[in-house]
């Protein structure tokens, strides 16, 4: 339903997504379970809360396949561990400013703090993801010098 | 044998034709790692299920990865049935959804939900050989219990407690025990005499061994965690060191003193409803020309709350005024009349056949009160009718809500609990409201919000069986008070040595669970494990990743991200 326009040429952008167990990643599956067709080129690693996702996690995905990530939590003030997404989303927004200036850009950052609880949603979040995310170059120089990194190794 | 066996469900032919399985079992086989792949037509159903554990079992290999539906949909049983056979240990079983996750959602897609559906498989190999299980912390429980204010909750949950045997510290910093009841002089809805229905309580609380009444204190410290609480409380005549098993707080609410308004303060006839019922209850007559003027600082911008008492409370007096004489004229000016549920509706509905006169008004319309000297006249603008009316009065009650203490933000600081933007304490969950964001700790009565006397007492009574929930226990172990003890991830540990005391960990920690504490000469940290929650926000900010979820690490983590997109020339 959302799936973003894609040619043959160029495949569906790679997205990791990191979904909160407790709203994204419910969103998730109520779009499974109402069959909304999305491209195949995305994964899902369910975890406790998104301020569990170390901004590492976020590089080591770009470094490893994925041309973009999505951070996906409860809504703010919804969070299930107090006040844990408020700090997620400082850190995540910091990461933001670094891989501006690094060069990669914080566009390829997603984060949806209680935008994507209903199928609906998540589908559509993350459809507008894949579609912005098309344009973009590869990530492969980068990649290249990043993976070679010791502590990427 | 060593190595994972991985089941592939067929879910009854609703996987398969998206997702190509003997493609995929052939491929996941090749993997390292895997001891063998099965694949089966129904892992939801028990002989399925069942012959799956029996060759689980008999196989001896190293851990199980199912992929099926969704943790939400029937699978989430299966794991449950894997993780009981592995003694509870969910760090050898895995689940991947390949149906909500991939099979339905990529029906366009054959090949790609295949390959996606090889990739989750692959990653979540990756995290079986790096999951790790925190062991389970065991505290012994104190089986005593602390209440704070001895108003009708704290009176009734220390009652309550005492009656199951245990002693109960009553903490108040007044004198005596029946708070906000000692000062009216009825009670709504029963009109029963407050003291006549506060004396039997202190009579019981005066009688019962188990309770000890601390008058005139306050608590000054606290530390602990649930189960073993150090409470430190101090008086006039010193201080008190307890050791208590579980927190009640029942520290009630304030009055608002509407200073300023409606001429409050410069005309002697102008009373707030707490006024009236001491009034009432010194036996003093009202005078024949009663106005209430209802909403007086509250559903304002300030508090834009509605106090649920000041209503009831004010009908209450208007009715009462009202049979003592029926010559009088008892007027109760409103802007909404809030009055739920059947038993206060007919209240209400018996104010308006005693002869109470209600008149509305509009928020930004209020009425003003006039006279030189004394009350002569309250003028209106009636918001139904639509004409201003001008009503002469004796006296002007004014009603006003309760407000939270002063002292409930130290409180909260102390216990590590939150208070919401009015000062009320705040409730972890609207499905468990007397509970608060640390475990142990829990609240009722007008601190968590305005209440009558009859609902603080049915809240203390709540959480008082919420304290036995812990204090009835030899011992209580940091799973358990999880709500979701299966769910949930065990807690964090610090790996000796290696912590360089930085304290961001401590300072992300949303329950406190986090503190830096002088080891040898050096300050590291140390996770409390009662308290922890297991959300994960100190890994995430640890410099080193000396901090860790056992059931979630880093490694395992980023074995899941190494794995998750195959190299594109191979799909």
């Amino acid at each position: 339903m959302n799936a973003p326009e894609t040619t043959d040429k160029k495949p569906s952008p790679r997205v990791l997504v990191f979904a909160c167990r407790w709203c994204a990643l419910i969103g998730a599956d109520a779009a499974g379970r109402k069959k909304t067709e999305l491209p195949a080129s995305f994964r899902v690693i369910p975890v406790e809360c998104a301020s569990m996702v170390e901004p590492d996690s976020v590089l080591r995905a770009l470094a490893s396949g994925a041309d973009g990530v999505a951070v996906m939590g409860c809504h703010l003030g919804g969070c299930r561990f107090n006040d844990a997404n408020h700090v997620a989303v400082k850190r995540m927004e910091a990461l933001g400013d670094l891989l501006d200036t690094v060069g990669i850009g914080r566009r390829r950052l997603l984060l949806s703090f209680g935008t994507a609880h209903e199928g609906h949603e998540f589908a559509e979040v993350l459809g507008n993801f894949l579609r912005e995310l098309g344009p973009l170059p590869e990530l492969t120089r980068w990649r290249k010098t990043l993976l070679n990194l010791p502590a990427f190794r | 044998m060593p190595g994972v066996m991985v089941f592939l469900c067929r879910c009854c032919g609703r996987i398969p034709p998206t997702v190509d399985l003997l493609a995929l079992g052939e491929k996941i086989g090749r993997e390292e790692g895997v001891a063998v792949v099965e694949t089966r037509d129904t892992l939801c159903l028990p002989e399925d299920r069942a012959a799956m554990l029996r060759s689980f079992e008999e196989s001896g290999a190293s851990g199980i990865l199912v992929a099926a539906c969704s943790p939400y949909g029937k699978a989430g049983d299966v794991v449950t049935t894997l993780s009981a056979a592995c003694d509870g240990d969910r760090s050898h079983v895995r689940l991947v959804d390949i149906r909500e996750g991939c099979a339905w959602i990529h029906r366009g897609d054959p090949a790609g939900a295949t390959a996606k559906a090889g990739d989750l498989i692959r990653m979540n190999l990756g995290f079986l050989r790096h999951g790790k299980r925190s062991a389970d912390a065991v505290v012994a429980v104190r089986p005593e219990c602390i209440v704070v204010g001895a108003g009708s909750a704290g009176m009734a949950a220390a009652l309550s407690i005492a009656r199951a045997g245990h002693r109960v510290h009553l903490v108040e910093r007044g004198m005596g025990g029946g708070g906000m009841l000692k000062l009216l002089s009825h009670v709504y809805p029963t009109d029963a005499g407050a003291e006549e229905k506060l004396k039997p309580s202190l009579e019981a609380i005066s009688a019962q061994p188990l309770i000890v009444f601390h008058a005139k204190t306050r608590v000054v410290a606290a530390t602990g965690y649930a189960g073993d609480f150090k409470i430190r409380l101090a008086s006039g005549t010193g201080e008190t060191n307890l050791h208590v098993g579980a927190v009640i707080l029942a520290t009630g609410a304030g009055v608002w003193l509407p200073r300023g308004l409606y001429r409050y303060g410069e005309l002697k006839e102008v009373l707030t409803l707490m006024e009236l019922e001491r009034r009432r209850r010194e036996g003093r007559e009202s005078p024949r020309r009663t106005v209430f003027i209802h909403c007086v600082g509250a559903r304002c911008p300030e508090r834009p709350y509605c106090a649920t008492i000041c209503c009831p409370s004010s009908i209450k007096n208007a009715a009462w005024i009202k049979r003592a004489d029926p010559g009088a004229e008892v007027t109760i000016l409103h802007r909404d009349i809030m009055m739920p549920g059947a038993i206060l509706e007919r209240y209400y509905r018996g104010a308006l056949e005693a002869g109470v006169r209600f008149v509305r008004f509009a928020a930004d319309a209020p009425p003003v009160v006039s006279g030189d000297g004394k009350v002569e006249n309250v003028s209106v603008f009636d918001a139904i009718n639509g004409v201003e009316r001008e009503i002469a009065a004796d006296q002007v009650i004014l009603s006003t809500p309760l407000v939270a203490n002063a002292d409930n933000a130290k409180l909260a600081d102390l216990f590590h609990i939150g208070i919401d933007r009015y000062g009320f304490f705040r409730e972890d969950d609207p499905l468990h409201p007397l509970e608060t964001r640390q475990a142990g700790v829990f609240i009722c009565g007008s601190a968590r919000w305005p209440v009558a006397s009859g609902d603080a007492a049915a809240q203390g009574e709540g959480a008082a069986m919420k304290a036995l929930a812990i204090l009835g226990r030899e011992r209580l172990s940091a799973r358990s008070l999880s709500r979701l003890p299966e769910g949930k991830l065990g807690h964090a540990r610090i790996e000796d040595g290696f912590c360089s005391g930085c304290g961001n960990c401590v300072a992300v920690c949303p329950y406190e669970a986090c503190a830096l504490q002088k080891v040898g000469g050096a300050l590291v940290s140390r996770a409390n494990k009662m308290r922890c929650r297991a959300c994960g926000s100190c890994m995430s900010v640890c410099p080193n990743g000396t901090i860790q979820m056992p059931e979630h690490n880093a490694r395992a983590v980023g074995a899941m991200i190494r794995r998750a997109f195959s190299p594109r020339e191979a799909r």
